[in-house]
């Protein structure tokens, strides 16, 4: 018995250790779910549910009602927001009666956070998306509320300003889920580099396509052998993705696995352990990575500021990335070149607003996108916030203020071409860049890869394969592209394995939504 | 005994059923509601129809898991690092406490002990950090230590064998202190009694570990196995994200099953192939237990959980 009592003793003992420890950690989900119950207190209130058809046709919805709307970002929350808040607010309530709160969810735990948000049936009305927070298996699975009808409604001039390619990108299933952003944003991708260590050597300059990187990262090597020539970490490289799009070639969003050329009259998808040059692209990878251009360590480097820091010369991203470190560095002499070779638009649903399934006010959260996206002063208010605190205007040019306290919003997808200044320092060369792809672009009048940028894969029928086929990716290719395996028996190990994952049926059903895709087009 | 039934127990003992009421319904809420989300695996889970709304699809879910064979391997995996992080984690936490229970000066016991708790208050994340630094190929403690004494550089990142041991070592550095506090208390209790007899009899230190301190903490030590026995197909998912990160060379020494399903599924965001996958870990985890249990049962009826 007396042992009996010393061992229940024990166990209680453990227990509360064991408790103190877990309600250490639960503190910080539980306050952050309270504030997601307040944010939604407060708009249980109204009842607008049907707001008279008759006044709407004529454009006027009634707006007596005073509403808090709700809106949840992905980014982290700017010290001093609650004043931008305010700001807008006051502009807000004065033009359409209503005011909006805006919920931040932190870098830290978006992954987790954001697709529970559409199942937890908590009541709010708006929420940015994008094509990275997967949106199209989102809206397949049924998350947000189709806009057919309230969009050309509640916020006609935003609904007549989306280009047709991105109105076709915007649904899912035949239904409209999500406002695509205004903001024409471009599928370009090469290095961005830092030419200020060079000077001094016999490099010529020379930057169009990999080969020339290739050297440019030879004379890194030799000039400044304490950087990494090319930033590569955890994230592994987009290089291939770029050595296929040197080629012409495209990839369908979410299965860059998957291959095929855009000009073709009925393209084939094809797989890398198929296309004939694959083996030259992994013997340039192993030149690299012999030649030590890249970490030897990537995959498990969680720096994904090597480049910002110093502490490599040159990563391989997006035009936009470009301007940002230009801007951050004005004195390494940063450049940029592009070498996909069939530049487009990317998807306007890049950055997209979608109206939640739980909210009560459908209509006057598009009417407050609507006043965001076609009226300027509220545009700055919401996005920039306050002139002479958070942003000023210098020659066109936006200039972020007091950046420690203040940011700009993270809604990007209420941007416009329009309303959009580029940041103040921007590289000079941006806007002919643009332009240049602008120019080719409308040269192409919606052939080639632009056809395929509104094409999402329905992965609905094949979940199974497509979560196996991940996997694969990340275990046996992302090794392989950096050569860090032996390039012949990886790739064979690579097919070998696709294959076992099914990505034969992958293939399948990829091909025939390509298909009738292609076939819709026409 | 006569026995009674459940109303006249009530009106006898209503004060320890009062008592009992708070446990007795934060279980319920906590552990047992949630258990009708387990239908979630069987079905194609759709926001705008709901957890219960929602098509049922057999066993459509659990598929992925053995796809291409990942199933076995991943859970052989996951058994393994938990049985090696059970044997030396706990192992060391007992010598750790048997060792600062035998120590004598205060505050050098009070030091030694803090120290080794401090890393349970070290994030993964940080850890994951030191890892790195110290294996990284080109500027790792590691292989600086290996070039200064004029060796060749190791690329421990392409080496998976040698992860295991890693792991394992890192596991037990964090969580020595923690256990062995349980240890202690548990020796703290041991009456004082019996040592004394033990030096009157003239035994040396390693006698009366031997003969009065192990005997004597049998009944925690066996505990703490059955508790921790209890999470054995749970990985420790941080511990494996951060120190392994992405590295997919390294994936088939370490892979775990929380880390296979957080891989697979992150991209398309399918809540019944998560429920699926712990599904599948609940089951498991029910029959060790319960293997368990009965063995601990058959052995020594006492130390049984129940």
């Amino acid at each position: 018995m007396k042992r009996f009592e010393r061992f229940a003793a024990l166990l209680l003992a453990s227990a509360m250790l064991m408790s103190v420890f877990a309600g250490c950690g639960d503190k910080t989900d539980g306050s952050s779910s309270g504030k997601a119950s307040q944010a939604s207190k407060g708009e249980t209130t109204s009842s607008s549910k049907a707001a008279d058809p008759a006044s709407a046709d004529t454009g006027e919805t009634d707006t007596s009602k005073e509403v808090e709307l709700s809106m949840y970002v992905v980014s982290d929350r700017p010290a001093k927001q609650d004043d931008i808040d305010a700001n807008f607010n006051k502009l807000f309530k004065e033009k359409l009666n209503c005011t909006l709160k805006v919920n931040w969810i932190g870098w830290a735990e978006y992954p987790n956070k954001y697709p529970l948000l559409f199942s937890s049936g908590e009541k709010f009305d708006m929420a940015y998306t994008a094509t990275w927070l997967n949106y199209a298996a989102l809206a397949q699975k049924g998350a947000f509320k189709s806009l057919d009808e309230i969009w050309p409604q509640y916020a006609p001039k935003n609904f007549e300003r989306q280009s047709e390619a991105a109105l076709q990108q915007a649904t899912v299933d035949g239904h409209y889920y999500c406002i695509p952003t205004l903001l024409a944003t471009y599928s370009a991708f090469g290095p961005i580099y830092r030419t200020d260590i060079l000077e001094g050597t016999d490099w010529d300059g020379k930057m169009e396509n990999l080969a020339d990187y290739e050297a440019y990262l030879g004379y890194v090597k030799e000039a400044a052998p304490e950087m990494e020539p090319y930033e590569v970490y955890q994230a592994g490289s987009g290089v291939d993705d770029v050595w296929m799009q040197e080629q012409g070639f495209y990839a369908p969003k979410s299965a860059n696995f998957l291959w095929f050329d855009p000009n073709e009259e009925s393209p084939k998808l094809m797989a890398w352990y198929e296309y004939d040059k694959t083996p030259e692209f992994l013997q340039m990878m192993k030149r690299w990575n012999d030649n030590g251009y890249f970490t030897k360590s990537a995959l498990s480097d969680t720096d994904s500021q090597k480049f910002k820091g110093g502490k490599a010369a040159s990563r391989v991203h997006n035009i936009d990335s470009y301007s940002g470190e230009y801007i951050e560095h004005p004195e390494w002499g940063i450049k940029y070149a592009n070498f996909v070779k069939d530049v487009s638009n990317l998807p306007f649903t890049q950055d997209a607003l979608v109206i939640s399934n739980t909210s009560e006010n459908p209509e006057r959260a598009l009417m407050l996108y609507e006043l965001i996206t076609s009226d300027e002063d509220a545009f700055n208010a919401f996005f920039y916030g306050i002139e002479g605190t958070s942003y000023e205007f210098v020659d066109d040019q936006v200039k972020a203020l007091n950046s420690d306290d203040y940011g700009f919003s993270a809604c990007w997808a209420a941007r416009t071409t329009e309303f959009t200044k580029d940041s103040y320092g921007a590289p000079p060369d941006l806007k002919e860049q643009k332009a240049g792809f602008d120019k080719y672009i409308e040269e192409k009048n919606g052939e080639g890869s632009q056809k395929y940028q509104g094409f999402n894969i329905n992965t609905s029928n094949i979940e199974t394969e497509y979560a196996a086929v991940q996997n694969v990716i990340q275990q046996y290719w992302q090794p392989l592209e950096l050569a860090y395996v032996d390039i012949e028996s990886g790739l064979k190990d690579y097919q070998a394995k696709m294959e076992a994952a099914g990505i034969e049926k992958v293939r399948e059903e990829l091909q025939k939504q390509l298909d009738e895709y292609a076939a819709s087009m026409k | 005994m006569k026995k009674h039934g459940f109303v006249y127990e009530f009106k006898k003992n209503k004060a320890l059923f009062f008592m009992v009421a708070p446990t007795v319904l934060l279980v319920l809420v906590m552990s047992y509601l949630p258990m009708s989300g387990l239908v979630l695996a069987f079905k194609n889970y759709r926001f705008d129809l709901g957890v219960f709304g929602s098509e049922w699809n057999g066993l459509e879910n659990f598929r992925y898991l053995f796809q291409s064979g990942a199933g076995w391997l991943i859970t052989r995996n996951t058994i393994l690092y938990n049985l090696l992080n059970l044997i030396t984690s706990q192992g060391l936490a007992i010598v750790v406490a048997v060792i600062i229970s035998e120590l004598t000066g205060r505050i050098f016991k009070k030091i030694t002990q803090s120290v080794i708790f401090l890393p349970y208050f070290i994030s993964w994340v940080i850890v994951g950090t030191f890892v790195f630094n110290i294996f990284n190929y080109e500027t790792g403690v590691l292989n600086n230590i290996i070039t200064a004494f004029g060796g060749e550089k190791v690329n421990v990142y392409s080496m998976p064998g040698v992860w295991p041991w890693i792991i394992c070592i890192f596991n037990a550095w964090k969580w020595v202190g923690y256990n062995s506090i349980i240890y202690i208390a548990a020796i703290t209790s041991i009456d004082a009694e019996c040592y004394e007899a033990a030096d009157i009899d003239g035994a040396n230190v390693f006698q009366k570990i031997w003969y009065i301190t192990f005997p004597s903490i049998r009944p925690t030590i066996i505990t703490m196995l059955l508790l921790q026995v209890g999470r054995i197909l749970r990985g420790d998912f941080e511990m494996f994200y951060q120190i392994v990160g992405n590295n997919g060379q390294l994936y088939d020494a370490t892979d775990v099953i929380d880390t296979y399903v957080f891989r697979s599924l992150l991209t398309n965001s399918n809540f019944g192939m998560t429920a699926a996958a712990t599904f599948y870990q609940s089951v498991l985890c029910f029959i060790i237990i319960m293997v368990v249990n009965q063995i601990v049962k058959k052995v020594e009826a006492d130390y049984a959980l129940f």
